[in-house]
């Protein structure tokens, strides 16, 4: 939670600004949430029914203490509370899709859960749904209302908009266009899925219900007052979420393309004895630095992830392509993997800040909290297919932590030379020795090695 | 329930000509549209139900081998 407020402010900032039921506010470094008056009763329902036991027990709910601080807003403030902390906060579009579909089945399960002790949930937001300890969370406290017989659900739509419109685009047409997500803040208009969607969705009862007709509704019925004497009994509200349930359940996708079968490419740059060195210079690189939170750059399909988590640090795992990061998760989620947090993520152009003044989604460089930086088989994508020139990498590097830890791949290396088959070589500066004197400028160089077997050299670096 | 669908479909998409509506509020017409599918997810949801409990009822009653009752 740290990670959604940029400094010290006692005023509500981040995205917790628009819910009348209180806000995130920080106080020296720690992560409070105001409760008004106008959340009370949902509150002490929530608490007192057995609901906020029972999703933490669960571990779907962000356990959090009621606190004695003072608050910002004393006029309207009804209790403080103080949130578990978490390690990094990621955005939907960051998310691979087993990981969004894994948040819409938490949401929905939430909502059952909820509406067995009376209550409902009032916002079914995909940035609410973090990953903590390796499952989806709920981070909000205040999503729940009390449960008003015959009520519709007043989340249904930004259910469809968050989860059921960005699976289904990447389940039926192409996983690229999860990046709408950026751009629509609160979820995917349900009429521009729908226009998006093949046509062979229309085949599908569940998308024909919850995407094309609930759109084509929201069209027909803009602006109409629902009829008063019309309701959605429980028996209904269950049916609905049931339905969502099974629609989620039914989306599938499977990485596939050109590129797949290069996975293990970096692999294969070393030999056994290569491979074995440059994982154990990593690992006492890392333990020389002893980080809590790792960001690992161009992480792949995590091979450098684990053995940095091995070393009792938090891994957030980055890599560009989607099917890597969906791998990474199925085998996070596969093997119970707590500390490691897969996450698209495209360096050559990092999630930017988004939404009301530019505050309520932080761009990566200010999410930066990471103790050290793993960038290792990454220079050479970042430097001759991105033409980023080395002293431009290393002030970016340096933005992001106080070590890093850096492979240099030379020009003569095999994969090097692949991305030079097909374009001039205007890259005279790429050389070990110029990659030095720009690291240089930005970091103390403490230790380097070249890989047995290979002209790859591998350093540990500590920011001037 | 086909034909209950078929039939919310036909009502919905027997909409108005399209007019401008990038000014309107989605949000009503969500509403409206869980008012008018309810019948048919809570209907769905009840035969689901009750269906699962038959299949287990008669899974139980078939899985019962001569090894069960000796124990």
């Amino acid at each position: 939670m740290t990670l959604e407020i940029r400094q010290d402010s006692t005023l509500p900032l981040g995205a917790s600004f628009r819910d009348p039921s209180g806000f995130i506010f920080k106080l020296e470094n720690r992560i409070y949430r105001q409760i008004n008056h106008s959340y009370q009763n949902d509150y002490l329902h929530l608490i007192e029914s057995g609901l906020y036991a029972k999703l933490v027990e669960e571990q779907l709910l962000i356990p959090h203490q009621e606190v004695l601080v003072k608050a910002p807003r004393p006029d309207l403030a009804y209790k403080i509370i103080e949130p578990d902390l978490l390690n990094f906060i990621a955005y939907p579009y960051e998310i691979c899709f087993s990981q969004l579909k894994d948040s819409a089945l938490a949401t929905l399960k939430i909502q059952k859960l909820a509406l067995d002790y009376g209550m409902s949930l009032k916002d079914s937001s995909a940035y609410n749904i973090q990953f903590h300890h390796g499952k989806p969370l709920l981070i909000d406290t205040l999503s729940f209302e009390r449960y008003q017989d015959g009520k519709p659900w007043v989340a249904y739509r930004q259910f469809c908009q968050h989860f059921l419109a960005p699976l289904s685009l990447i389940a039926y047409q192409d996983s690229r266009l999860a990046i709408l997500q950026a751009n629509f803040i609160d979820g995917i208009p349900l009429d521009f899925a729908s226009r998006l969607l093949p046509l062979r969705t229309r085949l599908t009862p569940s998308l024909m219900l919850h995407i094309h007709l609930h759109a084509a509704s929201q069209k027909k019925y803009a602006n109409t007052k629902p009829a008063s004497n019309r309701s959605v009994n429980q028996t209904a509200l269950r049916g609905l979420i049931d339905s969502l349930e099974a629609s989620t359940n039914k989306l599938k996708w499977s990485p596939s393309g050109p590129g797949w079968a290069a996975y293990y490419e970096e692999e294969h740059s070393y030999t056994i004895a290569g491979l074995e060195h440059k994982q154990r210079l990593v690992k006492e690189y890392l333990s020389q630095i002893n980080p809590q939170i790792v960001w690992d750059l161009g992480a792949n399909t995590g091979m450098f992830s684990r053995i940095a988590s091995d070393s009792g640090a938090f891994i957030v795992a980055f890599d560009f392509d989607p099917a890597a990061v969906e791998l990474n998760y199925l085998d996070v989620r596969k093997h119970q993997e707590l500390k490691i947090l897969p996450l698209i993520q495209n360096l050559t152009n990092p999630s930017p800040a988004i939404g009301w003044q530019n505050q309520e989604r932080l761009s990566l460089i200010e999410r930066a909290n990471a103790d050290a930086i793993l960038a290792l088989a990454l220079v050479h994508h970042l430097s001759i297919s991105n033409n980023v020139t080395l002293d431009n990498l290393a002030n970016f590097l340096q933005k992001l932590s106080s070590h890093l830890i850096i492979e240099f791949v030379p020009k003569s290396d095999p994969q090097v030379q692949r991305l030079l088959l097909v374009r001039e070589d205007i890259f005279s500066d790429y050389t070990q020795e110029q990659f030095e004197t720009a690291f240089n400028r930005n970091f103390i160089i403490h230790k380097s090695e070249t890989i047995q077997d290979s002209q790859r050299r591998i350093y540990l670096m500590e920011r001037r | 329930m086909f034909i209950k669908f078929l039939f919310i479909a036909t009502q919905i998409l027997s909409a108005s000509p399209d007019k401008n509506t990038a000014y309107l509020d989605p949000g009503s017409g969500s509403f409206i549209f869980q008012l008018i599918i309810a019948s048919l997810v809570g209907g769905a949801f009840i035969v689901k139900t009750y269906w699962k409990r038959i299949t287990a009822y008669f899974q139980k009653f078939f899985s019962k081998n001569p090894k069960d009752g000796e124990e």
